[in-house]
């Protein structure tokens, strides 16, 4: 059996949603039976792009996440599905849009919420995968065609070698075998200023150290701009110290279980 | 399984001009767009053929792409062609009667009824006969310039002049609203008065930028710029691709704006927030470090620069007892003291290039040559030409003969059989930011023809408007779309409104924007339901010609624009005398199949290597890379190397940070005066913080080119009108154009995420919803320009629900010379608003049909017909 995959790396999207949008021009008002019935026309993300914005002013990062059905190897859809759901030879798995019809437990079945009902037809839908493409001609899913990036791509699990090892999976499904593997989730930031304020100028060349509870994570050495920024950490508190020679350090508290943060402009007081 | 009968290639840029861009495949099934997706040119073409470019730099590659750079406005493009609307048929206003009452008060307030081709063009060729004989054609207003679909044969904007330019006596006997720069005024009115560049006044010559910053730049500054949006329309993602490999590369991307704007969101190394159009400060600080610090390049100012000494006076406080200092900027532009010096070091002591699009916000406010000529004075200090230091333009690449990344061998130019006006300087005419006031209240007087494509010198002469010729009483537009896109739309419906105005007559596609205030509107065809060519080069990767066959049947009654014209023409034959045999004339006896092999054969494309037969087979052809395009010099390069072999286009051949045209001609010229100051208020503009209005209208607009439209296109499309950077769904269901407030302002006036708001000043009010967020800067907002209007209250002090600000924005321009648009960083107010007591309050605007999903329909305003 073929097994292709989804790569997506999230350092190579620039959040123009071509995918979220040409899954539409595919599926909106057209049906492709018996793959699928054509989605409506607004509400329905067979994939959609998530969008976070992160962090505070002057630190803020937009992060986009282009999230769509896994076609996991224990798709739990395929046991809510009662025979209407199944898996393709080549992985894809498909809602049969007769069979499925005036289910709506599938919509929950889902722990992404990459299923969406049809009100109007009385089905439930998802990513085909666009099957119908691959089937007549097409390598690829038009989410994949149309990425100027290659931000997504669609390849058999063995072509993609080694990059698979460092892939992630989306929280939800990660123990389900998904066929949709992530490179650079975004994790934390924090970042910050040394300034002294007294003298008017930022602080280049002070050390920052990172301190969680068991010690320090990780340090750097403020920029040209005086700046810091430690970038993709894990979620926790900490405790970030700032220390230039000369100065007294300063200490501030770094609380990202729940948010990335902008420390601002810090200020160190000469000893 | 048939996935569809038939592929046509279409560009589906929305530039206009002849200015092809985004080639796609179009999809056709059972005669409807099936989809859009991007044309795979690798397919046909091997890199050999393709003499494929590439960059290897610091162990990196960089390579153009086999595809086309399809962005998502093109993929969804074919919602356009199906809106609900598209307007259906001839329509003419029901209270409008040319034989007797007009109602001029009434345009945008009645609605409209069917009528036939036939019907609307006897109409139209009554009122052009009865206005010529009574006035003149001088007495016709054309709007005939303005972006919009790319079309050639079929019919571009403008189409009118063509048909105009046979009744004669002569040509360009009707006056033309003159194209101005919309999104590059500082360049244009300051930038070139120091380093000449013609004609759009950012640097020029750009070739092999790109490279050179690859190779050598430490950091890019982007002051404002987007290309994660402001290309889209023409150009596509190639732009967003060069922001990834800078990054790739560590080439730091440094934001300087008072919000995160798209290419910030994803690329950014450093954002330095300040308030809006106040950039100005900021340099005179940034330039005040380097020369207390000595941190520029003095052998080269001393034998590159003239006027050093005037600007040095300046900014050390010699002129006006003000020392330009880091401390006395902080106050004006928000960025602290300690910051500006440590970004002026670190700028003095590396390798930095600027990136442009075309505007960023402090190009299109207020005294935006001040800015621009500021910007050509720091990379000039830096040594521009140097490597490393030179300014990117990351759009219309190729347009003048800019090739930041390598050139084609073929630039294939259609206007052998351009069927649009060609934008040449016209007889009649007054600027497009002056239009309101022509109308109402001539005479007005102004300095240049403005036109985008006008050299420097041009901005010297003086005009007037009307002279000895009539004012204008008929508006003839295929760009019915001023009042969302230019300087204070409020202003113009008072024009358009004004009984002057005996007849306005549109052609457009979409029931929208100003069409909703005309008299008289033909259904245009969508470049889906027409037949055409494109030359597609602004992508980035190779130029292009394509064939551009039919993909469906047209929507409606809708015509070409070149063929609804046409159809104008046949109705003018019945008068005799001047109008007879004018359709021959008008299309010079040419079928669509001669004008495309004119077309073709007259582009520069050579013939034998390409034969005619070729194109019309295969569809699309693409053009080599230029042999040997490393060895262009770069951008400045030959100006750096040696001055006086290779001067600058300006007076002294020089970088004139003393600008010696305007020293000459504007001798009392405070504003845009020889050398740039920090201008706080003048000629009509009270835009700062610290102005008196700001007591009422405390927070500065930022309103860029939006990110889901181009100006005021594609505002219809129901794929990305749910996304939500593009609308914000009201608590009434209607999808409000996003007002970005920081949480600390939101705080301030009880704002939450989703609430509707209203932004406002003495000249009106427009709604929009709000969106808290840390993408802005404390204190000041944010709201797109384009949005389709919506309008609750006509004119001055009107209210518009569709959010669109540029209705409320500045009416003087940029300097009393200088008669760039003023659409970007303006006060105005904010508050919470009640829409229930809204909709009370203008009962019929809330009544009108509304497409959930899609918005404004055509149906709103047709009030009999099928």
């Amino acid at each position: 059996m073929m097994s292709k995959v989804f790569l997506i790396d999230l350092n190579k999207c620039n959040g123009c949603y071509n995918c979220q949008i040409v899954c539409k021009d595919e599926h909106c008002g057209t049906s492709w039976l018996p793959y699928t019935a054509e989605q409506p026309e607004t509400g329905q993300f067979w994939m959609r792009l998530v969008e976070k914005t992160r962090g505070q002013v002057p630190w803020v990062r937009v992060s986009y996440t282009p999230t769509l059905c896994a076609h996991c190897a224990e798709a739990a859809c395929i046991a809510a599905g009662r025979g209407a759901v199944y898996r393709r030879d080549d992985g894809l798995i498909i809602i049969d849009p007769e069979t499925a019809k005036g289910n709506k437990a599938l919509v929950d079945s889902c722990p992404l919420g990459a299923i969406f009902y049809n009100d109007e037809l009385d089905v439930a839908q998802k990513c085909t995968g666009c099957a119908h493409l691959l089937d007549n001609g097409w390598d690829v899913p038009r989410c994949v065609d149309a990425c100027a990036h290659d931000a997504i791509l669609y390849k058999e699990e063995a072509e993609f070698g080694e990059l698979l090892s460092k892939a992630e999976f989306l929280k939800p499904v990660a123990d389900l075998g998904p066929k949709t593997y992530y490179l650079n989730l975004p994790k934390r930031f924090a970042a910050g200023t040394a300034v002294d304020f007294a003298a008017d100028e930022v602080l280049i060349g002070a050390t920052v150290a990172l301190k969680n509870a068991d010690g320090v994570v990780a340090t750097q050495i403020t920029d040209d701009l005086g700046d810091f920024k430690f970038d993709q950490v894990a979620s926790d508190t900490y405790t970030v110290v700032i220390s230039a020679e000369g100065y007294i350090p300063t200490k501030a508290v770094a609380d990202l279980t729940e948010r990335d943060l902008s420390l601002g402009d810090l200020g160190l007081i000469r000893a | 399984m048939r996935i569809k009968d038939k592929t046509v290639y279409q560009n589906l840029g929305s530039c206009g001009f002849g200015g092809a861009s985004n080639v796609g495949c179009v999809d056709v099934l059972d005669g409807k767009v099936a989809r859009i997706r991007p044309l795979h040119f690798g397919d046909t073409y091997t890199p050999d053929e393709l003499n494929a470019w590439s960059y290897e730099v610091r162990g990196k590659t960089f390579t153009p792409g086999s595809k086309t750079l399809l962005p998502p406005i093109a993929l969804a493009y074919k919602k356009r062609a199906y809106s609900p609307n598209r307007v259906p048929y001839p329509l003419k206003r029901v209270d409008w009667n040319p034989k007797g009452d007009r109602n001029p008060q009434n345009r945008g307030i009645s609605g409209y009824e069917r009528i036939s081709w036939d019907e609307a063009t006897q109409i139209i060729a009554e009122e052009l006969v009865r206005i010529h004989d009574t006035y003149g054609n001088r007495a016709i207003l054309v709007q005939g310039e303005g972006h919009g679909e790319t079309k050639v044969i079929s019919g571009a904007h403008g189409c009118s002049t063509l048909l105009l330019d046979q009744i004669g006596p002569e040509t360009d006997e009707y006056t033309v609203q003159a194209r101005q720069p919309d999104s590059w005024e500082g360049w244009y009115w300051g930038a070139k008065h120091v380093w000449g560049c013609e004609s759009h006044g950012q640097q020029n010559p750009q070739d092999n930028v790109v490279w050179d910053i690859s190779k050598n730049c430490d950091a890019l500054l982007f002051w404002g710029a987007d290309p994660e949006t402001t290309p889209w329309g023409w150009g596509g993602l190639q732009p967003s691709r060069l922001c990834f490999w800078f990054t790739e590369i560590g080439v730091k991307q440094i934001h300087v704006a008072p919000d995160v704007n798209y290419t910030n969101a994803c690329h950014a190394d450093r954002w330095i927030p300040v308030l809006p159009n106040t950039d100005a400060a900021l340099q005179l600080a940034i330039a005040y470090v380097w020369i207390t610090e000595g941190l520029y390049q003095k052998d080269y100012v001393a034998t590159h620069v003239e006027g050093f000494d005037w600007f040095e006076y300046y900014v050390l406080g010699n002129e006006d007892g003000i020392p330009k200092t880091p401390a006395w900027a902080a106050e004006k532009c928000g960025v602290p003291s300690y910051r500006i010096k440590a970004f002026a070091r670190y700028w003095g002591t590396h390798l930095v290039s600027i990136a442009h699009c075309n505007g960023g916000g402090y190009i299109r406010s207020c005294f935006a040559h001040e800015p621009a000529r500021l910007e050509a004075y720091l990379l000039g200090m830096q040594g521009l030409g140097r490597p490393g230091v030179n300014q990117l333009k990351f759009i219309e690449w190729d347009l003048q003969d800019l090739y930041p990344v390598p050139p084609s061998t073929v630039s294939p130019s259609l206007y052998a059989s351009y069927h649009g006006w060609k934008m040449h300087a016209p007889k009649y005419f007054f600027p497009k930011t002056m239009t309101p006031k022509a109308i109402t209240n001539p005479p007005v007087s102004w300095y240049g023809h403005v036109l985008c494509s006008m050299n420097r010198t041009d901005q010297f002469l003086g005009f007037e408007y009307p002279g000895d010729g009539p004012r204008i009483h008929m508006i003839w537009s295929d760009t019915p779309c001023w009042e969302t896109c230019w300087n204070g739309g409020n202003d113009y419906q008072e024009a358009v409104r004004d009984e002057s105005i005996e007849f306005y007559l549109v052609q457009h596609p979409w029931m929208e924007n100003d069409t909703l205030m005309s008299d008289i509107i033909l259904p245009i065809s969508t470049i889906f339901e027409l037949k055409d060519i494109a030359s597609d080069i602004y992508s980035g990767q190779w130029n292009m010609i394509v064939y551009e066959e039919q993909a469906i049947e047209p929507i409606g009654e809708s015509k070409g624009d070149y063929a609804a014209v046409g159809e104008v023409a046949k109705k003018l034959e019945q008068f005799g005398g001047i109008y007879e045999g004018i359709y021959e004339k008008y299309t010079k006896g040419r079928s669509f199949e001669d004008d495309l092999r004119i077309a073709y054969e007259n582009s520069s494309i050579p013939l034998d290597e390409y034969p005619y037969q070729k194109f019309l087979d295969q569809k699309f052809l693409l053009f080599p890379t230029e042999e040997n395009w490393k060895d262009r010099k770069v951008g400045f390069q030959p100006f750096f190397e040696d001055p006086i072999a290779n001067p600058l286009k300006t007076p002294s051949g020089k970088l004139e940070f003393y600008s010696l045209g305007l020293a000459e001609n504007f001798p009392d010229d405070k504003v845009r005066g020889p050398v740039a100051h920090w201008i706080e208020e003048a000629d009509g503009h009270e835009e700062r913080i610290s102005s008196k209005r700001a007591e009422k209208y405390p927070h500065l607009l930022v309103s860029n080119h939006p990110r889901w439209r181009v100006h005021a296109q594609h505002d219809d499309i129901p794929w990305t009108r749910e996304i939500a950077t593009c609308k914000v769904k009201g608590p009434d269901g209607y999808l409000y154009e996003p007002i970005w407030v920081h949480p600390t302002d939101a705080e301030k006036y009880g704002l939450k995420d989703g609430d509707i708001a209203e932004l406002f000043n003495e000249r009106g009010g427009v709604l929009g919803g709000v969106r808290v967020t840390e993408r802005i800067m404390p204190t000041v907002l944010y709201q797109d320009h384009g949005a389709r209007t919506d309008i609750l209250k006509y004119g001055r002090q009107g209210l518009d629900r569709g959010g669109a600000n540029n209705l409320i924005c500045p009416t003087a321009t940029s300097s009393k010379n200088a008669a760039g648009e003023v659409t970007n960083g303006f006060l105005v107010g904010i508050r919470k608003i009640d829409i229930d007591q809204i909709a009370r309050q203008y009962p019929e605007a809330f009544a009108r049909d509304y497409h959930p999903q899609i918005g404004l329909v055509a149906s709103a305003r047709i009030i009999e017909g099928e």
